[in-house]
């Protein structure tokens, strides 16, 4: 091979190896939308999962049972935030409306907004409790020291499976910087 | 282009001189002399903020350091050894042995070559004066898991810009590496004879060129998450933390192989020589290796087996990383093998390549007992973790890096190092390595945590004796220093062939390598692994 056809071959195959490069920086911001959609084929992550209303008829649910419901909140530390469950637990049946209640106060001078994420215990749990309203389906503006009650409306799927005889779920409230609400 | 300019490099027949023959290098030997050296000194700075740590560690409760200044020695010392000695030093050794090893007369690009050598001491000026500023360096781990690194300082930013330079480098490195390999063989030089050490170079170039980006983007977002208001890390915006360990493993498990595929090509050089037999199973090691990094991107939430995956993804994962453990097995078969019946003896590089098979083994056995979910789940983020990883990197990158040096020390320099000194820096090492880590296991089983500067009571005799054990590995890295220091200037003259069993093409050039190596391509006619049969035409400066 003359030097010339070398020195070509070269700047062609840095050029490919360059796009392949390139292309990587954009997979790393591609795998963003790629893992969303994997889960939702996948359904391997129920949390987000979007409900699908059935017809119901034909279908057999299991009977109810009883399930221990405990309610927790944190806030990391230095948010101005006070969040607390006004009921800690509360002995529930699978298929029935429950509604309880969170505190929720700004302990701050200023007017903030937050947002609080839930999450389950066991994580298995998560897909079977359906929230009907919630204070986290949106954020939530509060004045200097103000203090909120909002209620949490659920109900357990019928077809949770028995194994699982306690739920927790915690929600932890997050600061929305100003201006990004 | 002026970046493409092997055909116009020999015309040099002097070297040049003074400092602009460093700033200004295009020589592959001379860069490769510039990223040792560099990865060198980042070991010791590595190395002396691993001996901070053990210092804190050596009592329970606080005695040296801040909880804030230890958390930024933990992440530093991960940060500098894995991107400022390790990597460089492998990528050193791919620009001083594989010109030699496979009859080109330079890198491909050798100002590109240049250029990624000399982004690297910005970066490490970067990382290292990060402890000066407010707030002082990086702490959240060398992973930099937000939102950890969505809230530090000043420090934080220069860490991510000097990843994005050192990333930079390694891509061009790579892609230099790549070329050089597959264009600029010598006639007869087939991809399936070439020597391991190209195949392992080539195919981790490739790893790096896949994944190095990736860090750069996911640090990036963690950058504009920092500064521009994004919300990629942000729960709160609608984000999710847990993606950040997602993008940062998909680099992370391939990074693991890119500090060990080079560390099995080496020894996949010195086995043979000293075991003068040639090496066993060449084709399924050329496949080992590959399927090793094709399955090395398939495994990485094995990191992250307690954010709550669901069990299918969790025993996915699990038994992909189990595989894994079959190629890797085969590579340590057939050292052995090779080893089996042959007239063995062992000088310094052997030494150090047998103490990596053993000690690489146990870390991949560890390995193996963390790739378990349910077992995972208790381990992770303990000291056995710890334990693990420096038994791969330290036993196993380093000392395959130690054994390449006195390997190819005498080509290198055309001087013997000191054997004595050599053996004796071997046993040191192999010794307080053990007595470093070891420990650490049932450290790790009884649930100390790592990254944390105090410990319970009950931890003690084994922190202190690991404490001793790291200074005195620290202390015996000093005898390579004074070896290699005293060896260049007073070392005894290299015979042209020093060792025995070794038969490879850097082995057929005058000692030391002539400055201008292979101006002309020799015809060769090679065997497995590089072994050279027979050779006519080289022509050197």
């Amino acid at each position: 091979m003359g030097a010339q056809r070398t020195q070509l071959a070269n700047q062609r195959m840095l050029a490919k190896l360059g796009v392949i490069a390139i292309a990587m920086f954009g997979f790393a911001y591609a795998l963003i939308p790629l893992y969303r959609v994997v889960c939702e084929v996948t359904g391997i992550n129920q949390v987000v999962k979007a409900d699908e209303v059935e017809s119901g008829a034909g279908t057999e649910l299991p009977p109810p049972f009883a399930v221990t419901m405990d309610f927790d909140a944190s806030v990391q530390a230095g948010l101005p935030w006070e969040v607390r469950p006004v009921t800690r637990t509360v002995q529930v049946r699978t298929g029935e409306f429950i509604r309880v209640d969170y505190d929720i106060t700004n302990r701050s001078d200023r007017e903030v907004t937050g947002q609080a994420i839930p999450r389950y215990l066991p994580g298995a749990a998560g897909e079977y409790v359906k929230k009907l309203d919630c204070f986290c389906f949106r954020q939530q503006r509060f004045k200097p020291h103000e203090t909120r009650r909002f209620p949490v409306v659920f109900v357990i799927d019928r077809r949770m499976p028995a194994s699982i005889a306690s739920i927790t779920l915690s929600y932890t409230v997050f600061d929305v910087p100003a201006g990004r609400t | 282009m002026a970046m493409t300019d092997v055909q116009q490099a020999p015309a040099h027949h002097h070297k040049p001189s003074g400092w602009s023959r460093w700033l200004m290098a295009t020589n592959h030997k001379d860069i490769g002399s510039l990223y040792l050296w560099f990865s060198f000194i980042m070991f010791l700075s590595g190395g002396v903020m691993a001996l901070c740590i053990r210092a804190e560690l050596f009592r329970p409760g606080l005695q040296f350091f801040a909880p804030e200044l230890f958390n930024q020695f933990t992440t530093l010392h991960g940060l500098v050894m894995v991107f400022g000695a390790i990597m460089p030093a492998f990528t050193g050794l791919a620009n001083w042995m594989l010109p030699l090893m496979i009859g080109a007369p330079d890198m491909a690009f050798a100002r590109m070559n240049n250029w990624s050598f000399w982004l690297l001491p910005p970066a490490a000026a970067l990382l290292m004066l990060s402890f000066l500023v407010p707030g002082g360096a990086a702490a959240a781990g060398w992973t930099l898991y937000a939102p950890l690194s969505t809230q530090m300082g000043i420090g934080m930013d220069m860490t991510i810009f000097a990843i994005h330079i050192m990333g930079v480098s390694s891509v061009m490195g790579s892609i230099n590496i790549i070329v050089t390999i597959l264009n600029l063989r010598a006639p007869g030089m087939d991809l399936m004879k070439m020597p391991m050490f190209a195949w392992a170079s080539l195919i981790t170039a490739f790893l790096i060129i896949a994944v190095m980006p990736v860090l750069a983007g996911v640090v990036t977002m963690v950058l504009t998450d920092r500064h521009f208001g994004t919300h990629f890390f942000n729960a709160a915006g609608g984000g999710d933390p847990i993606l950040y360990q997602h993008i940062f493993w998909f680099f992370g498990h391939p990074e693991v192989y890119i500090m060990a595929l080079p560390a099995f090509g080496i020894i996949s050089q010195v086995i043979p020589t000293f075991s003068r037999k040639p090496l066993f199973g060449y084709t399924s090691m050329v496949y080992a290796t590959s399927s090793i990094g094709v399955l090395s991107f398939i495994v990485w939430a094995h990191h992250m087996f307690v954010t709550g995956l669901p069990a299918t993804v969790q025993l996915f994962f699990m038994y992909a990383t189990m595989l894994i453990a079959v190629p890797t097995g085969v590579k340590v078969f057939n050292w052995i093998a090779t080893m089996w019946e042959g007239a063995m003896t062992f000088e310094t590089p052997m030494l150090f390549a047998i103490g990596f098979i053993l000690l690489f083994t146990i870390g991949g056995l560890s390995g193996v007992t963390l790739s378990v979910a349910a077992l995972d789940i208790q381990l992770h983020g303990t000291y056995y973790v710890v334990a693990h990883f420096h038994y791969v990197l330290v036993a196993g990158a380093l000392f395959s890096l130690f054994s390449a040096m006195y390997y190819w020390f005498p080509k290198m320099t055309g001087r013997m190092y000191n054997e004595r000194l050599g053996k004796f820096h071997f046993w040191w090492s192999m010794v307080w390595f053990n007595v470093t880590f070891f420990p650490m296991h049932f450290l790790g089983l009884a649930g100390m945590p790592r990254r944390i500067p105090d410990y319970a009571l009950q931890f003690t005799e084994f922190n202190s004796i690991a404490s001793v054990g790291a200074f005195c590995f620290g202390l015996g890295q000093l005898i390579f220093l004074y070896n290699i220091l005293t060896s260049l200037k007073n070392g005894k003259p290299a015979p042209a062939l020093p060792w025995e069993g070794a038969d490879t093409l850097e082995w057929k050039i005058p000692t030391p390598a002539p400055y201008h190596s292979f101006v002309e391509a020799p015809q060769v006619e090679a065997d497995h692994n590089g072994s050279i049969v027979s050779m006519h035409g080289d022509k050197h400066h």
